[in-house]
């Protein structure tokens, strides 16, 4: 197995392992839990999962630049209260509209989070904590400590979160249309492959002639966009919208991400991982649930999750690079003294 | 008489000057909204409610010093704050009790130190997860309404007062002000924090030892934080898993408004203290201005972003002078760091190969 | 190589000073296109900045740059790459996280017509290059897991996308087995063969005999000669490299010399070096020499704890030693000043005061209280015995002279009375008259019964201050010269592997 080899299959592992993980998970709570493996049980998570994976594939983008966006979940919430509050007035609003609007809400959010970290130069973990806690002033600004109750809210709108076309919750199609067209942008949009070079090497993306301040803007911006429509699918399915809905989310947001094998150092990431990740996620968290034990344990578990992953990511893949460096440079000098003598 | 302009110049230009200008317009700006802003029992009382964000601010303070952050100094409260409150209900004595909280702040404060400080893992990542991790943790120990009921020696470090004016956590917040004050800028360990935060290398070279030292400033933060919770108790009056929910904003804001640099190696406790008192002072007047609470949350967010800006530009206006000039070099030096060269392009440095 | 076409690339006249520091006095070059050209000297000749100004990383003080006959100003390094002027170093620059297609071309995606990134075509064409060139590189490999080697033939890739007209290679053997140089001799000549010029730096001169058609010598930042190859054996560009009369004088007090300090037996750290077992004793000063690479810097390292060693046996003063730390090399009376003197010397931002004490505090503080007094005291006696020029002993490090902050740093090590001091490149950036206080308090210091191991590419310094001189080369040892026995031309040969003429 030669090292390149090795490396080539370390890149596909990560999600194998995701994947693995998510079958040993679902093999256990099969065994253990009763209705776990009910229609009615996974198209409920079918559902938490879509908006986790919308909301990630955003933040992924973010992290792929080496940042971080904490604020995502206010601007979920913003955004969720704004879809509500705009369907309450306006019952007849086409909903693609709303959602733009929710979207253009999260865009102009994530804007001033990019420009607060490039031109700024506030760390990203700090401007987003502060946007985390001024995003939500705004909702309740917004809000004015009321809440918008479904019955407000269009049939249409609340069908979202209720249909089931073919058995899949309609969230989860969008999810998985916004992952398709997540996973091309990706791949194709050749200032999405950017965010992959910043995050591996941002000096040399620099002297590349990559711009990228504006890139890590537009990775904010995408991710503020892509957290407005998770609030658009939030309002759907939580319809009762006040100013602390998805209070925490992000805890969620970033576990799926993280778990599932974006690397927070930035430079690699993928859509399926951010997929599996979520699901990953989800499935233990239902799993826990149907076992009867404390919901807070999820809450645990999230951050014991990102500390694991965190430490299996620095601690495997540095050191095992290093060794083999080092055994390499070793071969190295014992050949040349060898032909010397020669 | 110059010589005098010029010291003078200079401590104005320091930034608990800064600080104390501010405190002084906040204050101007409450007494107008209302009169009552300026007795003396009022201004006495300013703190109290924030004396346990105080504290946190102190510990972290010490952290982001070294070169770190640890964003998990609330949740290490809620869970000090339950263990406390079980263990009380279910019987031990009170004061056993509250040294067991304090252990288990200290303990969960450790575990983030010898993550980062041993493994070398990245503080922001780990404290992210611990954050959550030791957060859930606190609602499995105390799901539900916590206990209200302790007793007034406990209750009197955050909600007690000698001559029915002088409030104690003021004392405690002073207290610990001065102590860890004199922790940082008078003795070794202190300046060991300043040294590793400014160049870990260079620190490890000169025999200091950076991992021990790292895992001992995360272990102090965890108490301090175990010390909030005390006090927090003491003010609230009740233990809930949800303790402090929300309080980061101000715990970092007042640090890093106080002048601590978020990259390490400087500041001073002072600055902590009076970006404290600025914190509080706003809230206050918000409060008076029947400013809501989420609301007043979007103040102090932009005070944070705004100190983090002005702190960048004067940085930058410092090191280089001119601001056209500043991109040009940007990319020079990264280039050259890039490049394998070397470190920036010292004038006087010569690396010849 | 044509007669009548300018050359590609033409310096004329450039010189460069960093303070008062000569990096680079009146050197001229000229870089014919299709040519494989050598650029020898020793450590600190200037090949290094030489190279900066070729890729606009630095600007030179005077003379000119021609390309194709024209001046130019090269202003930053994306107008050299604009230029066709690209550098490959020892450290190749990459992405790890991509592919060797993507590293190839990014930030410059090749698109298809709807402006979506055109992988085909991106993969087409790396491999394409990669063919052309016979680089054995699959267009589709994750760089994470490829070697220094096939990282520079990464580089090389992408330069010649880029249609680079000049490939600097900056000491790109030095990590590669004797196949792959072979590997990469023969993508150079191919290169040659398509009309680019290569400007080759290497201290391993059969390397530049080998693939070079021309050599150029620099010495102490001066051109000294540009010949043919076929001119120019190997012992006559010694000769050229090191053909300075040695007439600095330098203060050598005569000191005792006494028993062994310190035995090294086969230390050896994987990847780095093996084998190497010295002694050390009482009032000597041993010069330790070597070309970059070598190992010299890793072993002070080990001996100090910074790194760890593999193998091999480390006695000070008798008593067995395990350099487990900084910390428990200090306390054995070890001492280590970095050549890095800025990053791993100093706390830039912190006053002279509080970086003289850094290393004594645990002395200087006792129950772990400061005293600024002592601290103060401290500061005085070294600023004096130092002789460090600064407007007060809290000045801020960053702002004093190179020299000055090389004092502070031994000052700092001085303080914490050490037996054994290990130097590397104490003089590296200093000037002339500082240089002369630094040696002059070496030498005392020898004098005084301190044992010195000084690290530097600076031969009339080893030369002038040493007791005796040890050579290492490609991670061993491999020459060791009396005081009487030494000499300039010998160490070079030792330390580049040459026979004598």
């Amino acid at each position: 197995m030669t090292a390149e080899n090795l490396a080539a299959a370390a890149f596909r592992l990560r999600e194998v392992g995701v994947l693995a993980a998510l079958g040993v998970a679902v093999l256990f709570f099969t065994v253990r839990a009763t209705n776990f493996l009910t229609v009615d049980n996974w198209q409920d998570i079918a559902k938490d999962v879509a908006i986790v994976v919308v909301v990630g594939i955003g933040e992924t983008m973010v992290i792929l630049t080496r940042n971080i966006d904490l604020s995502v979940a206010s601007i979920v919430g913003l955004s969720a209260f704004v879809t509500a509050d705009t369907l309450a007035a306006h019952n007849g609003a086409p909903l693609v509209l709303v959602a733009l609007l929710a979207m253009g809400v999260g865009v102009l959010l994530g804007l001033v989070n990019g420009l607060l970290v490039t031109v700024g130069r506030v760390p990203a973990i700090i401007a987003t904590l502060a946007t985390l806690a001024i995003y939500r002033g705004l909702a309740f600004q917004v809000t004015n400590g009321e809440a918008i109750s479904a019955f407000r809210l269009p049939d249409s709108f609340l069908n979202i979160a209720a249909s089931k076309p073919a058995g899949v919750p309609t969230l989860a199609w969008i999810a998985l249309g916004v992952a398709l067209v997540g996973a091309a942008i990706l791949r194709w949009a050749p200032w999405a492959r950017d965010f992959y070079a910043i995050g591996s090497n941002p000096d040399a993306a620099r002297v590349a002639g990559i711009h990228t301040g504006r890139r890590i803007v537009m990775a904010f911006a995408m991710c503020g966009a892509l957290s407005g429509l998770g609030g658009f699918m939030w309002a759907s399915r939580y319809p009762t919208v006040d100013a602390v809905s998805a209070t925490d989310f992000e805890l969620d947001v970033i576990t799926a991400v993280v778990i599932g094998g974006v690397n927070v150092f930035g430079g690699s990431g993928s859509v399926l991982g951010v997929v599996l990740g979520a699901v990953l996620v989800a499935t233990i968290q239902n799993g826990f649930t149907l076992l009867h034990l404390s919901e807070f344990w999820k809450l645990f578990f999230n951050g014991f999750a990102i500390v694991v992953a965190v430490a299996i990511n620095a601690l495997v893949t540095h050191r095992v690079q290093d060794a083999l460096r080092r055994r390499r440079r070793a071969q190295v000098l014992a050949a040349r003294h060898i032909e010397a003598e020669v | 008489m110059k010589r005098v302009l010029l010291m003078a110049g200079r401590l104005l230009a320091r930034w608990e000057t800064l600080l104390v200008i501010a405190i002084i317009g906040v204050g101007i700006w409450s007494t107008t909204l209302s009169p009552f802003f300026l007795l003396r029992a009022n201004l006495l009382d300013l703190l109290t409610p924030y004396a346990f964000i105080g504290l946190m601010a102190f510990g972290l303070a010490f952290v982001v010093i070294a070169g770190e952050i640890d964003i998990s100094v609330a949740s290490i409260l809620a869970v000090s704050v339950v263990c406390f409150s079980q263990l009380y209900d279910k019987g031990l004595n009170v004061w056993l009790a509250l040294v067991a909280g304090l252990v288990v702040a200290t303990m969960l404060g450790c575990i983030n130190g010898v993550l980062v400080g041993i493994f070398d893992l990245p503080s922001l990542a780990i404290t992210l997860g611990t954050l959550a991790a030791y957060q859930g943790l606190a609602y499995v120990i105390l799901p539900g309404e916590g206990v209200a009921a302790f007793p007034e020696g406990v209750t009197k470090f955050g909600g007690g007062y000698v001559d029915n004016e002088l409030p104690i956590a003021l004392l405690v917040l002073v207290a610990f002000a001065i102590a860890l004050g004199f922790v940082l800028h008078a003795t070794r360990f202190g300046r060991y924090l300043y040294t590793i935060g400014s160049n870990r290398e260079a620190a490890r070279f000169a025999g200091i030892p950076v991992a021990r030292v790292r895992v001992t400033v995360f272990a102090i933060s965890g108490f301090m934080a175990g010390v909030a919770g005390i006090v927090y108790l003491g003010y609230f009056g009740s233990a809930r898993a949800d303790a402090a929910q929300g309080s980061l904003l101000d715990v970092v804001t007042a640090v890093v408004l106080g002048g601590i640099d978020i990259f390490g190696g400087s500041g001073s406790m002072l600055g902590v203290f009076l970006a404290l008192v600025l914190v509080a002072e706003l809230r206050n007047g918000m409060q008076l201005a029947n400013i809501a609470g989420d609301t007043q949350n979007i103040v102090i967010g932009v005070l944070l972003l705004t100190a983090i800006v002005v702190g960048n530009v004067t940085r930058a206006i410092q090191a280089r002078g001119l601001p056209s000039g500043l991109r040009r070099k940007g990319v020079i030096a990264t280039a050259t760091v890039t490049a394998g060269l070397g470190t920036e392009p010292e004038p006087q440095e010569l690396k010849g190969r | 190589m044509s007669t009548t076409a300018p050359p590609f690339v033409e310096l004329r006249g450039v010189s460069k000073s960093y303070g008062g520091v000569h990096a680079l006095t009146d050197v001229g070059l000229v870089v014919e296109a299709g040519t494989v050209h050598a650029l020898v000297g020793e450590n600190g000749a200037g090949k290094s900045t030489l190279v900066k100004i070729l890729t606009g990383i630095v600007q030179a003080d005077e003379g000119e740059i021609r390309i194709d006959g024209e001046p130019v100003q090269i202003g930053d390094p994306q107008a050299a790459h604009r230029r066709g002027i690209a550098a490959m170093y020892q450290e190749p620059t990459v992405f790890p996280d991509l592919t060797v297609a993507e590293n190839v071309f990014a930030g410059r995606h090749l698109r298809t017509r709807w402006r979506a990134v055109d992988w085909r075509a991106i993969r087409r064409e790396t491999e394409r290059i990669l063919e052309e060139f016979e680089v054995d590189l699959g267009s589709s490999t994750p760089v994470s897991g490829l070697g220094v080697a096939d990282r520079q033939l990464l580089e090389i890739a992408k330069a010649l996308s880029t249609s680079a007209r000049l490939l600097i290679m900056d000491e790109p053997t030095a990590a590669l087995s004797p196949h792959e140089v072979e590997n990469l001799f023969a993508i150079a000549r191919r290169l040659r063969e398509r009309g680019v010029a290569i400007v080759f730096i290497s201290h391993r001169l059969e390397e530049a005999a080998a693939v070079a058609d021309v050599v150029t010598v620099l010495r102490d930042g001066r051109h000294v000669a540009t010949r043919p190859t076929a001119e120019l054996p190997q012992a006559e560009i010694v000769r050229l490299m090191v053909g300075r009369s040695l007439d600095a004088l330098f203060p050598k007090e005569e000191a005792e010399i006494g028993d062994v300090v310190l035995d090294a037996r086969s230390l050896g750290r994987r990847g780095v070096f093996s084998d190497v077992s010295f002694h050390l004793r009482r009032g000597e000063i041993v010069g330790l020499a070597g070309f970059v690479g070598s190992g010299r810097t890793e072993v002070a390292r080990a001996i100090f704890g910074i790194d760890s060693l593999d193998q091999g046996e480390l006695s000070v003063e008798g008593r067995r030693f395990k350099p487990r730390s900084p910390r428990s090399a200090l306390r054995r009376g070890l001492a280590y000043l970095p050549e890095d003197r800025l990053q791993q010397g100093l706390v830039q931002t912190m006053p002279i005061v509080k970086n003289l004490s850094m290393a004594v505090l645990p002395e200087l503080t006792p129950g772990g209280v400061l005293r600024p007094r002592r601290e103060r005291s401290l500061a005085r006696r070294f600023i004096e015995q130092l002789r460090i020029k600064a407007t007060s002993a809290t000045q801020i490090v960053r702002s004093l002279s190179g020299g000055n902050q090389q004092k502070v740093v031994l000052g700092k090590w001085l303080a914490a009375e050490p037996r054994i001091l290990i130097l590397d490149e104490p003089t590296h950036g200093v000037d002339v008259g500082t240089k002369a206080d630094v040696h002059r308090t070496i030498s005392q210091l020898a004098a005084r019964g301190l044992t010195i191991l000084m690290i530097s590419s600076e031969l009339p310094e080893i030369l002038g201050m040493s007791d005796r001189v040890l050579v290492m080369r490609e991670g061993r040892l491999v020459a060791e010269f009396t005081r009487e026995q030494a000499t300039q031309e010998g160490i070079v040969r030792a330390a580049a592997g040459v026979e004598a003429a």
